[in-house]
């Protein structure tokens, strides 16, 4: 392939897209070769995800020209994108909560053609997908009953489930564990060698590292330029998305930590969940970080703790009075936030503004007795929020689903984080936030441990639950398999407490 | 921050964007031109008094059913509870005095609707399957405490109701002067107070208002018993105005109440709709009920029309959404 017409399968020229008044795309260039790991990075609202979505057919641009192997296209929807190869898994689940996994994979082949279809055959070839792929879901499960991680698995599945030329993946690994992560990087690898064209966005920029062979950053919906894996390195990358130099990543936390737990739970047990025997205390003052692999009861155990879950036995103790917390409201009430990790389902309210998502959880300073909101106080509550976290928006009164997923994080942590709360369980505070970002949340968990709170981080973020932590515990198959202090946080210890193990330098205790 | 806000104004389709995001008020404003035009009876006081009257009662139970619609469910009931009601209200305005009977047919009808609240609540049973029940069994109970025919008023309270019910101050008929203190009411609540704040946050995403620490079962009970006690208002009002109770008042109006919410842009998704909107919505069905009656169409023809008024509304908003 030496001419220069074919040496790129795909080539995007000086699209720009702008959604009503707002530009969100100038002049951008994307150029990507055969059997390619094309890395896509740039800030929260960059434009990434809109630029995929002008591929895959979603939204249709406003100028340029799109070439699949010299040939311009332009896919007027995302059936027609399908069509020409374009396969993507967006940021956003998509799946449709109430039919199977198997009928999700292979619900855009539905009624293709056939009339009647094979459910018996579609669900084996789901099956042998999802094994072929390296994981371990029942393609005959519905999607409702998954967790987030198996979610994303079947996105991926879906995705993969079809001849594929163009293979975008938008932050496809915000919920995965390490080795989540490493079974799609195998997979992305084999079909790289196989000749399909990866476009692979991640904030996560060691995975790009690790796997990219080039990179094209954006900037405010420009692109900064392209560069090839080998020849830059994260400093001059962060530098080309964010404009500046990045010093601490995980900003150091001068906080007295007290000595008395503030809370504590023992023998916790979920009625319905895998949660078992959970015990474990967090001090005022303290970040306490939660480990483990996806489906080791991390999330279960928060939401048993906050009362979305049903509870079997053991305690739960706040400033040493016994609480008996049946359900979020009560909870809430003994001042105990929860952040979820499904932003779409669980943590924000996409049809409504972002001023209307953040007064949800604390009504009383802006409003009277009698329920009526002061707009002058609430006002100046989000502009303050908006302003602290950087959530990218012309103003408050945006709705949340027209914000970037980044933005969209932020909201949900600006609802929890603004309040006095006791304790708060944050289940992966940074997913899909951009580095930059990720310091100033970083920033705002200190401030809050600053004020007493106990702070409990989920994370499968290897350096970031390490970096933010005082003390790290590791879930293993619904309960606290083992704890690390700060003096042995290290990845090899995290990850054999996850599967099990005891750690190699055990005897010195 | 690098956004590039062109100016409103010079965007072309400015003028229609801006008829879009109104429209409903658009629409009404066209019919009420459309009417002039077309009839001298229309501007007379008479004939908008009249039509005030009219679409007071199925007004009163739209509010009702817009805040059940905003929490994503519906209210079935309605229309049936409006019958029952009015039997109780005439058979209790012939037995205690007025103020006892007027406070008794809202505490009974708050009471029926938290039927409806308890099983959609507590029960998680379908909103369309427990009120559909209530629907059916009020409208029963109307027909067996009236024993089929109408109860009429026959004491000075009826007679002061009946009074008051076709009355009216400054030349506003009294009860769409009750219709319209619902309206400003229920939208001061729904866009300033914390309560319209909540049910709006349930209606876009039930379980992030429970993550949220909201009390999701117990606003859900709460809108049906409300919707119960203003459809008791609104089956006074009916009872009041033709000095009656019976047993097929408020036939089909849950279906009028759930036009004139949708009409009013509200989604029956739940989460996105304004009293103001759906006053809006009201007098929309209202206008048009009232300008062919003026041009003489017969009954059944209205009803075509009234469904492609609907159709055309509501693709109308389908543009607002994009
Ligand atoms: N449908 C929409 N209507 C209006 N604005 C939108 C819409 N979709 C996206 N935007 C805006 O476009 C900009 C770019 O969004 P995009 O989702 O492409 O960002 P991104 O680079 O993917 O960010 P992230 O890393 O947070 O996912 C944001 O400012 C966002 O608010
Ligand atoms: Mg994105």
């Amino acid at each position: 392939m030496n001419n220069s017409e074919s040496e790129y399968r795909l080539e995007m020229n000086g699209i720009s897209k702008s959604f009503g008044i707002v530009s969100v795309l100038q002049d951008v260039n994307l150029k990507v070769k055969h059997g390619e790991i094309h890395a896509l990075i740039g800030e929260n609202g960059a434009g990434k995800s809109t630029l995929m979505k002008i591929l895959s057919g979603v939204h249709q641009k406003d100028n340029g020209q799109v070439f699949l192997n010299g040939e311009e296209i332009a896919p007027k929807n995302t059936h027609e994108g399908q069509l020409l190869g374009i396969s993507v898994v967006y940021q956003e689940l998509s799946l449709v909560n109430d039919l199977s996994v198997a009928e999700n994979i292979y619900l855009h082949k539905l009624g293709a053609n056939k009339f009647w279809m094979n459910w018996k055959k579609i669900t084996k070839d789901a099956g042998d997908l999802i094994k072929s792929l390296g994981f371990d879901i029942n393609p005959a499960a519905r999607v409702r009953d998954l967790s987030i991680v198996q979610k994303q698995v079947v996105e991926i599945a879906k995705a993969l489930s079809e001849d594929t030329k163009i293979l975008v993946l938008d932050e496809p690994t915000t919920v995965f564990d390490p080795t989540d992560t490493q079974k799609l990087f195998d997979n992305l690898l084999r079909l790289k060698k196989e000749g399909v064209s990866i476009i692979y966005i991640s904030h996560h920029l060691e995975e790009i590292f690790k796997i990219a062979d080039t990179v094209t950053v954006l900037k405010d919906g420009v692109d900064t330029g392209s560069k090839a894996v080998s020849e830059t390195d994260t400093d001059e990358v962060i530098r080309m998305m964010i404009g500046r130099e990045l010093k601490d990543l995980y900003p150091v936390r001068n906080v007295e930590i007290s000595k008395e737990p503030i809370f504590s739970v023992e023998n916790l047990t979920a009625k319905d969940t895998l949660v078992n025997n959970v015990s474990f205390s967090v001090r005022a003052g303290e970040v306490l970080g939660i480990a483990g692999l996806g489906g080791s009861g991390r999330t279960e155990t928060a939401k048993l703790i906050f009362g979305a879950d049903k509870k079997k036995s053991g305690t739960v103790t706040l400033g040493g009075e016994e609480l008996n917390i049946t359900c979020p409201a009560k909870a809430v009430k003994h001042s105990i936030g929860f952040v979820s990790e499904d932003r779409k389902e669980e943590g924000v309210f996409l049809p409504l503004s972002i001023g209307r998502n953040i007064s949800i959880t604390n009504f009383k300073p802006i409003s009277n007795k009698f329920g009526f909101i002061f707009s002058e106080k609430e006002k100046a509550n989000v502009i303050g929020l908006i302003d602290k976290l950087s959530i990218k928006t012309p103003s408050g009164k945006v709705v949340v689903k027209n914000l970037s997923g980044g933005n969209q994080q932020k909201v949900a942590l600006a609802k929890w984080l603004s309040i006095d709360s006791k304790v708060i369980i944050i289940d992966e505070p940074t997913r899909g936030v951009d580095v930059g970002a990720k310091v100033e949340i970083y920033n705002l968990i200190n401030e809050v441990a600053k004020k007493g709170v106990g702070v409990i981080v989920i994370s499968s973020d290897m350096p970031e639950i390490m970096g933010i932590s005082d003390r790290i515990l590791v879930m293993h198959k619904g309960t606290i398999f083992g704890e690390l202090p700060k003096e042995e946080f290290s990845e090899e210890n995290i990850l054999r407490y996850s599967i099990g193990k005891s750690l190699k330098s055990l005897m010195f205790h | 921050m690098a956004l590039t806000i062109k100016s409103q104004l010079s965007s072309p389709g400015g003028i229609l964007k801006f008829l879009i995001k109104y429209n409903t008020i658009f629409i009404f404003v066209l019919l009420v031109v459309f009417s002039a035009m077309i009839s001298d009876v229309f501007f007379t006081s008479i004939n908008l008094s009249n039509l005030l009257k009219q679409v007071s009662g199925i007004g009163i139970i739209s509010i009702g059913m817009l805040i059940v619609i905003l929490t994503g469910g519906i209210d079935l009931s309605v229309g049936s509870l409006v019958a029952l009601l009015a039997v109780i209200f005439a058979i209790l305005i012939n037995i205690v005095v007025l103020p006892v009977a007027i406070s008794l047919t809202i505490v009974i009808g708050f009471l029926l609707g938290s039927v409806s609240g308890y099983l959609v609540a507590y029960q998680k049973m379908a909103p369309f399957i427990a009120t559909l029940a209530l629907m059916t069994i009020a409208r029963g109970l109307g027909f067996i405490y009236s024993k089929g025919s109408p109860i009429t008023f026959k004491t000075p309270g009826g007679e002061f109701m009946a009074d008051f019910a076709n009355n009216s101050f400054l030349g506003i008929p009294n009860i769409a002067i009750i219709f319209i203190l619902i309206v400003v009411i229920a939208q001061v609540l729904l866009h300033y107070n914390v309560f319209g704040r909540l049910i709006i946050a349930i209606g876009s995403n039930e379980e992030a208002s429970r993550l949220s620490g909201i009390k999701v079962n117990k606003y859900k009970f709460l809108v049906y018993a409300i919707s119960g006690a203003l459809a008791a208002t609104a089956a006074i009002i009916v009872a009041s105005r033709t000095n009656l109770g019976s047993p097929n008042m408020g036939m089909a109006w849950e279906l009028d109440a759930i036009a004139a919410v949708v009409i009013g842009g509200a989604s029956l998704n739940g989460g996105k709709g304004s009293a103001i909107n759906t006053l809006m919505g009201v007098l929309i069905l209202g206008l048009i009920g009232n300008i062919l009656n003026l041009l003489n169409v017969p009954s059944y023809p209205q009803q075509v029309v009234k469904g492609a008024i609907i159709v055309f509304a509501v693709l109308l908003q389908r543009f607002e959404d994009k």
